[in-house]
């Protein structure tokens, strides 16, 4: 097939880039509205899920070979330090002790992406590597690492982001000249002209809202195993990106790419935290390398939320202007978000604020502060879930100061194009969602006596409903690559370089290619996760998985149907368009009989395998692709002991057609639970004086339980998209978290009757809103 | 964690000659191992031996005898204490009490002895810090994080009492029965429980070599009713940020006995005599009520981030006496 390299445009995590990338032959027209689908658009169970549930599945921390030595971290215990010397002759003699690696030995081994030593000279944040033991068993190297003496020399340190920019505040990394994340930043956008807008105002407010630092918890700690046979690197990692991986791990260690393999099968959450293969999985091949036996190098819980990422902590100023009868003039927001020490971009907190209701004068200004805290990194919707938020609770706010109704007044500055951008959106169907979800949860009675005070007013109970818009992209893009394999008994592989992170991955690819193979689930296997053997696909994130694989897997399986009906056809002397595949058997469709399985064809063949490959087409061009989606909340205060309970939670979104309503669910259901914890309980909580998190462990980093999880009542759109990709969807992975916390809080705030100015409401922080003496 | 060894004690009085022959910090009584286990995993304590208690099958029995008292054995479990039918009907403040503590498959572990021995969950206890409960000279968490600390003060330490079940033994008046070398004795929970001081940074007063056999529930007066309220962070598997047990019987509509006692506020389980005194002999009407959680918070100091506790204490106070007398569910 002829090749073309075309530029085409990628939205990711809310930065929009240009992209080269190779297209080769054409994609199938898209799946219409009009598609006749039988396996595709049906719930089915995961077809994986049996070895999840049974303990088959083996994880990265599951992996043992022979000879596998384990190592063990020692990191540092304060903030910001300069090693100085460190003793590691008692560690090294000690029993089952391989090696120990410190900035004396290995100071010149660099992360690939950044430079930064591995073991560094000045630790920036407490949780940071000072040395690494590799023994036979883990409790030698644990063992081992209490005998390590080294000498710290105690830096100065800043905690709190606005205190790290003011000009004399302690240097985070002594070689930067200040703690802002880079020259770029502060980064102002301007449209319109603000101070015009603010004036025009009839009514204006000034709103701070705080959110805290979530930590990503993934139940699978960052980790991997690596082995060293003298040809290949194999690694397997936990890890969103096997590909990623490969391309750090191979130049970490001088290697080229075809001496590195890269295995992720299945998945214990990674939530934005593990494109690439983590410091971790570096040095776990850099210690198998170096030694020539497998290393397996797992965190433990306290070192996964000291060091591998969080989302970062904001401080968002609104400053709201609109006109009486409700037109917003004016969206003025300053954001600041503490990156941790070694963050290395911001996260993008102002997006909702430029884009998701209409506003001709709107000014936001990005401010990243370093601090010396473990390093910020991506965590599903980064930026937008804190941003959608604030944002959300300053336009109540807004509507309140207004004496408008909060839906009534979204409706009202309902943005139908991207003002940013200065473009249509390919569809959005939030009004329609709005009107949906609001008649599900009852929007019209929440202010109803016998609604917010369930005891009555001399009750305890108050209860109240908010709501917070959407919107996220996910439709995709090249480059994403797919083999699909007819074997000689009817069944297919299909190969990709994707991985299933828990999403369902799997199961919906083997959907996709069934369709359009015309055989049973079950007789296709899609191999993902795995280097070697796999095709290109990028980092799953994004939520945009489904849809830049998805349509490679579609195009391979349709030209693999090709191939098989020409084969049929010839062998059959009957044209091709005369034949019709179903459920793994072959119909002629003029009588509609059977002609036989496809098997019976393609074993006339003397071992012949179809092989066709698909890739993903470029994205549609001139417009915007969004899901666009509506949640409201209930939820119920007691205002005796500040506890919040969230009753009910209603969500719609649009994210075009819905391959499995089972896998979609699921996303739904986990990211409104993921936005719960962020709304009620999470945060990572730091003594500003000893520099130290004091929580970074699950009990007191506190997660939602089954118990906390609300009524979750999810309404559908399920329409494709046409401009989105071939199969019409959009992604649902971060959709469902972004307006969770927003819609929390303006629902407490709601029953209160009283604003809430931070995350997340725990008692103590709800017993301070309505209560003086709760506050010192 | 350091190694160890691991003996089996098969009674009682196994146990206690297994400890006395011990050096001084030689060896640790495990029944549970869910708080034990932790601790040496932080490497907070390294006892070269650990004595597995549960073989004494004798320690583990719930009974009521003739006089109407309840006879817990050291080894029972919380689920076990949980799901006996008749301690649930003649003292729900019992089960109401483990019922939201920690998680499930805890509690089938989790011994009654053990929940009344358990150390702090104050994070700079459990984390890297020496600070002066391990024998350190400063409390960090007193001008630190301290949004789960006491707001009693009563020791250079400011952690809390981590046990549900323990406040309510106290609101039963409960008895312990402890073996030594020199044989049994006898105590009441309540000065079982002690602040740590300079000589004994530890909440409870139990020797290195004796064993807690049994909890005894006294007979409860005529008509006893009880009710224990926790609050949480969350809705399950967390420690209580504030709770509250009160027992409380009424006489012709008369309080003639009552017991208050708050959990999350001080070093120990605290038990509210002012309390005590102002309501015997009245009729508990809300008003009073309100009267009664107010005097329980009287001598409140709280610090930083803790100062929610004292609102929050006040109305489980309330309402657990409200709950005890009826008047409120
Ligand atoms: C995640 C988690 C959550 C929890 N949540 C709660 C909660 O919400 N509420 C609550 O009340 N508790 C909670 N706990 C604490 C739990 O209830 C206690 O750890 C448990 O009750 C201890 O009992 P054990 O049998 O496991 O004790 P062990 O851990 O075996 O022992 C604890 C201590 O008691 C000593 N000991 C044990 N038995 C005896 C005996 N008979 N005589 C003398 N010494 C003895 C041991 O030497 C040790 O020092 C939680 C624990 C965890 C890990
Ligand atoms: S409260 Fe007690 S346990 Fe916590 S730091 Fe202070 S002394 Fe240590």
């Amino acid at each position: 097939m002829p090749i073309r390299i075309i530029t085409t445009h990628l939205e990711f995590e809310g930065q929009v880039s240009e992209q080269r990338v190779v297209i080769e032959g054409d994609e199938p027209p898209v799946w219409g509205p009009d598609a006749a689908l039988s396996i595709v658009g049906t719930p089915q169970p995961r077809v994986d899920g049996r070895e999840r549930v049974s303990g088959v599945a083996e994880y990265t921390y599951d992996v043992r070979l022979p000879g596998m030595l384990i190592a063990v971290g020692l990191r540092s215990p304060h903030p910001h330090a300069r090693v100085t010397r460190i003793d590691a002759t008692r560690a090294e003699v000690a029993p089952g002790v391989r090696a120990v690696y410190t900035r004396f030995n290995a100071g010149d081994f660099l992360h690939p992406d950044n430079e930064r030593p591995f073991f560094g000279e000045e630790l920036p944040y407490a949780g940071d590597l000072v040395a690494l033991v590799v023994a036979e068993s883990r409790a030698q190297a644990s063992d081992a690492c209490a005998l390590i003496a080294v000498d710290y020399e105690p830096l100065p340190f800043v905690i709190d982001p606005e205190a790290a920019l003011q000009p004399d505040a302690p240097h985070v990394i002594l070689t930067r000249e200040n703690n802002g994340l880079s020259d770029e930043y502060p980064k102002t956008y301007e449209r319109g002209d603000i101070t015009r807008g603010l004036a025009e105002a009839d009514v204006t407010v000034e709103v701070r809202f705080e959110t805290p630092a979530a930590l990503h918890n993934s139940l699978e700690t960052h980790g991997a195993t690596a082995q060293w046979d003298g040809r290949t690197l194999t690694i397997w990692t936990s890890t969103q990106d096997v590909y990623g991986s490969r391309r750090q791990v191979a130049s970490a260690l001088g290697l080229m790419h075809n001496q590195v393999r890269a295995i992720k099968q299945y998945m214990g959450g990674g939530f934005g935290s593990k494109f690439g293969t983590h410091s971790s999985g570096m040095l776990a091949a850099y210690a198998a390398y170096k030694l020539g036996r497998p290393v397996q190098y797992m965190l433990s819980r306290e070192e996964e939320n000291l060091c591998t990422g969080h989302r970062s902590p904001t401080i968002q100023t609104y400053h709201l202007g609109a006109k009486r009868d409700g037109t917003i003039t004016a969206i003025d927001l300053h954001a600041i978000a503490n990156v941790g020490a070694t963050g290395g971009w911001f996260p993008p907190v102002s997006m909702v604020a430029k884009e998701m209701y209409q506003c001709p004068n709107v000014r936001t200004v990005d401010e990243g502060a370093r601090t010396n805290l473990g390093p910020f990194a991506a965590f599903r919707a980064p930026g937008v879930v804190e941003g959608t938020a604030g944002f959300e609770v300053a336009l109540d706010r807004l509507a309140a100061a207004l004496n408008m109704d909060p839906l009534e007044f979204r409706r009202k500055n309902y943005a139908p194009e991207h003002q940013a951008m200065e473009r249509p959106y390919a569809r959005k169907l939030l009004l329609e969602a709005y009107d949906l979800a609001a008649e599900r949860i009852g929007w019209a009675t929440r202010d109803a006596e016998e609604r917010r005070y369930p005891l009555g007013r001399d009750g305890h109970l108050r209860r109240g409903v908010g709501m917070a818009s959407q919107m996220w992209g996910g439709d995709g893009g090249p480059p994403a690559q797919a083999i699909a394999k007819l074997l000689p008994d009817g069944t297919a592989v299909i190969l990709t370089g994707t991985q299933d992170i828990g999403t369902g991955t799997r199961t919906v690819l083997a959907q996709i290619a069934a369709e359009e193979l015309g055989l049973p689930l079950e007789h296709v296997r899609v191999e993902l996760g795995d280097t070697e053997f796999g095709v290109f696909s990028p980092g799953s994130g994004g939520s945009m998985t489904l849809s830049s694989v998805g349509p490679a897997v579609r195009m391979a399986a349709v030209e693999a149907r090709k191939e098989l009906l020409e084969v049929i056809s010839q062998l059959a002397e009957a044209p091709t368009d005369a034949i019709e595949l179903r459920q793994g058997a072959v119909f002629s469709r003029e009588t509609g009989k059977e002609m036989g399985t496809i098997a019976s064809f393609l074993d006339q063949l003397d071992g012949h395998e179809i092989t066709a490959k698909g890739m993903r087409g470029p994205n549609a061009e001139g417009m915007t692709v969004r899901t666009f989606g509506v949640q409201f909340a209930e939820v119920e205060v007691d205002v005796g002991t500040g506890e919040v309970r969230v009753l009910r939670v209603v969500a719609c979104h649009d994210c075009g057609r819905i391959v499995n309503p089972l896998t979609f669910s699921s996303q739904i259901e986990g990211g409104i639970i993921q936005g719960l914890g962020f709304a009620l309980m999470e945060q990572r909580i730091v003594d500003d004086r000893l520099g130290i998190p004091v929580n970074a462990n699950l009990e007191n980093y506190k997660v939602p339980t089954i118990r906390d999880v609300p009524e979750i009542e999810i309404i559908p759109l399920d329409r494709p998209n046409i401009h989105a990709n071939t199969l019409g969807t959009l992604g649902a992975g971060e959709p469902p978290i972004i307006p969770t916390p927003g819609a929390i809080a303006n629902a407490v705030a709601h029953a209160l009757g009283r604003p809430v100015d931070a995350l997340p409401l725990t008692p103590d922080r709800v017993l301070k809103l309505l209560n003086q003496e709760a506050t010192v | 964690m350091k190694a160890f060894d691991h003996v089996t004690a098969a009674s009682t009085r196994e146990a206690v000659e297994l400890l006395s022959s011990a050096a001084p910090d030689g060896a640790r009584l495990i029944a549970g191992g869910t708080d034990l286990l932790t601790l040496m995993k932080a490497d907070l304590i390294a006892p070269p031996r650990l004595i597995d208690l549960k073989p004494a099958s004798e320690l583990r029995y719930l009974r009521f005898d003739d006089a109407g008292a309840l006879h817990i054995g050291a080894l029972t479990t919380l689920a076990d204490l949980e799901r006996h039918p008749e301690v649930a009907q003649r003292l729900p403040v019992l089960p109401q009490s483990v019922r939201d503590a920690a998680t499930p498959q805890l509690r089938a572990l989790a011994t009654v002895g053990g929940n009344l021995l358990q150390r702090p969950r104050c994070w700079y206890y459990r984390g890297d810090a020496l600070c002066w409960l391990k024998g350190g000279s400063a409390c960090f968490a007193r001008d630190g994080q301290n949004k789960y600390h006491a707001i009693l003060d009563h020791s250079p330490c400011v952690a809390v009492h981590p046990s549900d079940l323990a406040p309510a033994l106290l609101a039963l008046d409960a008895e312990l029965v402890i073996h030594g070398p020199g044989g049994a004795r006898v105590l009441p929970v309540e000065s079982f429980f002690a602040a740590p001081t300079d000589q004994e940074r530890v909440e409870y007063r139990l020797a290195a070599d004796e064993v807690l056999a049994e909890i005894t529930v006294p007979r409860q007066p005529e008509g006893a009713r009880g009710a224990y309220l926790k609050v949480m962070d969350r809705q399950a598997w967390a420690f209580a940020l504030v709770s509250a047990a009160a027992q409380v019987a009424l006489r012709d509509g008369r309080i003639e006995h009552v017991r208050l006692v708050l959990g999350g506020v001080a070093n120990v389980p605290q038990r509210i005599r002012a309390v005590e005194d102002l309501l015997t002999g009245q009729e508990l009407t809300p008003k009073l009520a309100e009267q009664a959680a107010e005097r329980a918070v009287a001598g409140a100091k709280p610090l930083a981030h803790n100062a929610y506790k004292v609102p929050l204490a006040r109305e489980l106070a309330r309402r657990a006496l409200l709950a005890a007398t009826g008047l409120m569910v």
